[in-house]
């Protein structure tokens, strides 16, 4: 799944880690999650998208799951 | 549940952890005792006998240490939320359930321990059972790091 994550923390000035830190994961998921080997989890990925002030839809591309 | 009330039940449950360490260690040096001053010449002579001496020799240490670790953690709330976030990843969790933890873990340990008491009655059996202990551990294992390294 593409996600606008890297670009936002870029934006924000924020490292892997410190964005892991405040949505109470690790850099090692932040990082799976930005290469889209790993999709986050519905909480995982409400608690990203309202750390940076936006929208689930803003930050994950849904496109490929709406038919 | 509130970020500073999990953070508190985690302290809680360092601090258990903390005391069935010291026990863990305790029980060790304990066993060391005996092993080295208490045991007879005929134990002694045992392979078993070995064997038991080195896993809880290892026992002992690697208890120690993670001792050592939870107290350090304990000191900096830093360090706590960091180990809290890598106990409660969701990826993780994802990959320690497909590489079948913890049961896998409880079964081998289990395995180790009868394997060890079995061996002072049959040398094959505690072979048998070591070796199915160590093989489940390794294909956990195995099965771990794909997964960390395909998610």
């Amino acid at each position: 799944m593409n996600t606008r994550i890297k670009e936002l923390r870029k934006e924000n000035k924020l490292s892997q880690e410190e964005l892991a830190l405040a949505v109470g994961t690790t850099r090692q998921t932040i990082s799976s999650i930005e290469t889209g080997k790993y999709v986050a989890s519905l909480p995982l990925a409400y608690k990203i998208a309202r750390y940076f002030g936006l929208t689930i839809e803003e930050v994950f591309d849904l496109s490929e799951y709406i038919e | 549940m509130k970020g500073f009330e999990k953070m508190d039940n985690y302290k809680k449950v360092i601090k258990k952890r903390i005391w069935i360490l010291s026990f863990l260690v305790l029980l060790a040096v304990g066993l060391g005792i005996f092993d080295t001053f208490w045991a007879s010449a005929e134990m002694k002579k045992s392979k078993i006998f070995a064997f038991q001496c080195g896993a809880v020799t290892a026992l002992g240490v690697f208890s120690a240490c993670l001792l050592i670790h939870y107290k350090k953690i304990l000191q900096n709330e830093e360090d706590l939320k960091i180990q809290y976030n890598k106990e409660n990843d969701e990826r993780m969790k994802a990959i320690k359930a497909k590489a079948g933890m913890p049961m896998l873990l409880i079964t081998s340990i289990v395995m180790i321990i009868v394997g060890v008491i079995a061996g002072y009655f049959n040398f094959t059996i505690f072979f048998t059972l070591i070796i199915a202990a160590v093989c489940q551990l390794l294909t956990s294992f195995v099965v771990k790091l794909v997964y960390m390294k395909i998610m």
